[in-house]
């Protein structure tokens, strides 16, 4: 064998050097504007400051500050608990949604699709403020229930948690729509059809065919859901008050109000470690496919 | 045949699927024609059912106080979208084509912002531009290199898909008939993938255009996201214009989406996974 003339080796190290350069450009702007910024939080976390200016000093306070005070712990644990209803509220509305925009026949199909993705066009503000006219002091709720005569006086219905899980539950659903369909849409009909053909009834059909097999969209709309609520602000803000705030709510005042930064910071590390980890669980569970 | 067992043996779960959806719609539109409907209130609160019936909030939304705030959004969704789809091109261009070392951390990078709570990137941009002295940018150039990394995954996901789509050999035709690179990339590769790369800029539009959370802690006054400006609005009251703001600012990706729809279909792009199987 003869080595291969010499234009040819110049010509392969140069394609080889071609996906380096495609991506070279766009590699340093997400270094710059999404890396360095998540480093700088990171450290921020675990450094003393003075007010707005960061200290070089290593310091663990921001965390014994905030796990020794009650009020904090509590608002960590609302978070969670928030998210988690969130999740499974998501899941329980968007699985039938799902399944029946899959299946159905109707010549509205389309438009039923659209209309149920519709509020992702619209901003968290937008669909929070519908559930802030119904359900404040003076609010649709409260006016229609007066009417009926189910209540006599005028009931708190937020600020409370439950008002955010129900408005964090109507911003958050088309994602789990969008996510379960997709999982039904891979699902071959055939396979129900067979397991009933077979003597399973329509229950036991469901439970042990249909389900298990959309399992991976339901964790995945789960997941979705979850992470998001963790680190929502506005619909705590709006549906919320100072008896029900969140991390993320709590997050704000430290940076806004009372402008302590690395406490700021350590929250959102709170925020990135927790959503880091459903990340991790989502791909475990295969629930994220992702298109590259 | 199918049909005809659902319709014959399932005809009553069928139906209560039905129903059980009837009301999930409900609660899904609900709340936002109930805002709608708000803004045309004669009282000054936003009540629902509506007192009476005035335009005076509309008229108050198109004023100066929010119209300056909208087209605000506005440009800085178009600068967004713009500045993700020009990165995502080579980006995504590299990644699908090529397999090189280091090729799986980047894709990571590259969708990392889908991952991370947007409210975090937020507080890092703060800090890094105070950190490196450009504390005075914090606003639209803030704004705009946060919209940027909140919109770079949706780019670079519909444009894979449109070049995954897209078969190697087409490329390796038109360069085997004597085009240059350059004509093969403007001639057949982006005429192929032109949906996939306009769907994406929709998409990174609309995202930035209805965000809240990155633009949380980078805006300054006179240069701020409507939305931010809704909620900052939402604690002092809860006045019908408001309700008139938030439909108006809903109005403008819906126009958007129909315009696109009629030109050459998003459909593709939502069920872009499925496509491939």
């Amino acid at each position: 064998m003869t080595a291969p003339p010499a234009t040819d080796v110049i010509d392969k190290r140069a394609r080889s050097l071609v996906p380096w350069l495609l991506v070279a450009g766009p590699t340093l702007a997400l270094l710059v504007f999404f890396v360095l910024p998540n480093a700088i939080l990171l450290s921020a976390g675990f450094l003393k400051s003075e007010g707005q200016t960061l200290t070089g000093q290593l310091t663990f306070e921001n965390y014994a500050f905030f796990f020794g005070r009650p009020t904090y712990v509590a608002a960590l644990l609302r978070t969670f608990f928030i998210a988690l209803s969130v999740g499974v509220l998501v899941v329980v509305l968007g699985f039938p949604l799902a399944y029946f925009l899959t299946r159905t026949r109707s010549r509205w199909k389309g438009l039923l699709i659209a209309l149920s993705l519709s509020p992702l066009l619209a901003s968290v503000v937008v669909r929070t403020y519908g559930w802030f006219i119904i359900f404040n002091r003076f609010g649709a709720l409260n006016d229609f229930l007066l009417y009926t005569g189910f209540i006599k006086e005028r009931l708190a219905f937020m600020p409370s948690t439950g008002a955010i899980i129900v408005g964090l539950t109507h911003s958050l659903l088309p994602y789990g729509v969008l996510t379960i369909m997709a999982a039904v849409q891979s699902l071959n009909p055939q396979l129900e059809l067979a397991a009933m053909s077979l003597g399973a009834s329509r229950t036991r059909t469901f439970l042990r065919v249909t389900l298990p097999l959309c399992l991976p969209g339901i964790a995945g709309g789960f997941i979705l859901a979850f992470s998001i609520s963790l680190s929502a602000y506005a619909t705590p803000a709006i549906l919320g008050g100072p008896s029900t705030q969140t991390i993320a709510t709590l997050l704000y005042t430290f940076m806004i109000a009372i402008l302590d930064w690395s406490v700021g910071s350590m929250l959102g590390t709170i925020l990135i470690v927790t959503s880091g980890l459903m990340v991790y669980l989502a791909t475990k569970l295969g629930a994220k496919r992702s298109a590259l | 045949m199918i049909n005809g067992v659902r319709r014959g043996s399932n005809a009553a779960p069928w139906f209560a699927l039905k129903v059980v959806n009837t009301v999930i719609f409900i609660f899904i539109l609900g709340p936002i024609l109930i805002t709608a409907a708000a803004s045309f209130n004669e009282a000054n609160q936003s009540k629902f059912p509506p007192r009476g019936f005035s335009l005076k909030w509309w008229a108050d939304a198109f004023s100066d106080d929010w119209v300056d705030p909208v087209l605000f959004s506005f440009r800085l969704a178009i600068c967004a979208a713009l500045v993700s789809t020009i990165v995502a091109l080579p980006l995504t261009f590299g990644l699908t084509r090529y397999r090189f070392k280091g090729r799986d951390a980047l894709i990571t990078l590259a969708l990392g912002p889908l991952m991370l709570p947007a409210l975090v990137i937020s507080i890092g941009l703060l800090q890094f531009f105070y950190l490196i002295g450009l504390g005075d940018y914090v606003g639209f150039w803030a704004l705009l290199a946060g919209h940027f990394v909140i919109c770079l995954p949706f780019s670079v996901r519909t444009i894979a898909i449109s070049l995954y789509g897209l078969p190697a050999n087409v490329e390796k035709a038109a360069a085997s008939l004597g085009a240059s690179p350059v004509t093969v990339l403007f001639k057949v590769v982006f005429p192929l993938i032109k949906n996939g790369i306009l769907a994406g800029a929709v998409f990174s539009f609309i995202h930035s255009f209805s965000d809240v959370n990155v633009s949380l802690f980078i805006s300054r006054p006179g240069q701020m996201p409507v939305s931010v400006k809704i909620l900052g609005f939402l604690e002092f009251g809860f006045a019908p214009t408001l309700a008139a703001v938030a439909i108006l600012t809903m109005i403008i990706p819906l126009v958007l989406i129909i315009a696109i729809e009629r030109f050459g279909g998003l459909g593709d792009f939502i069920y872009g996974e499925r496509a491939r199987g």
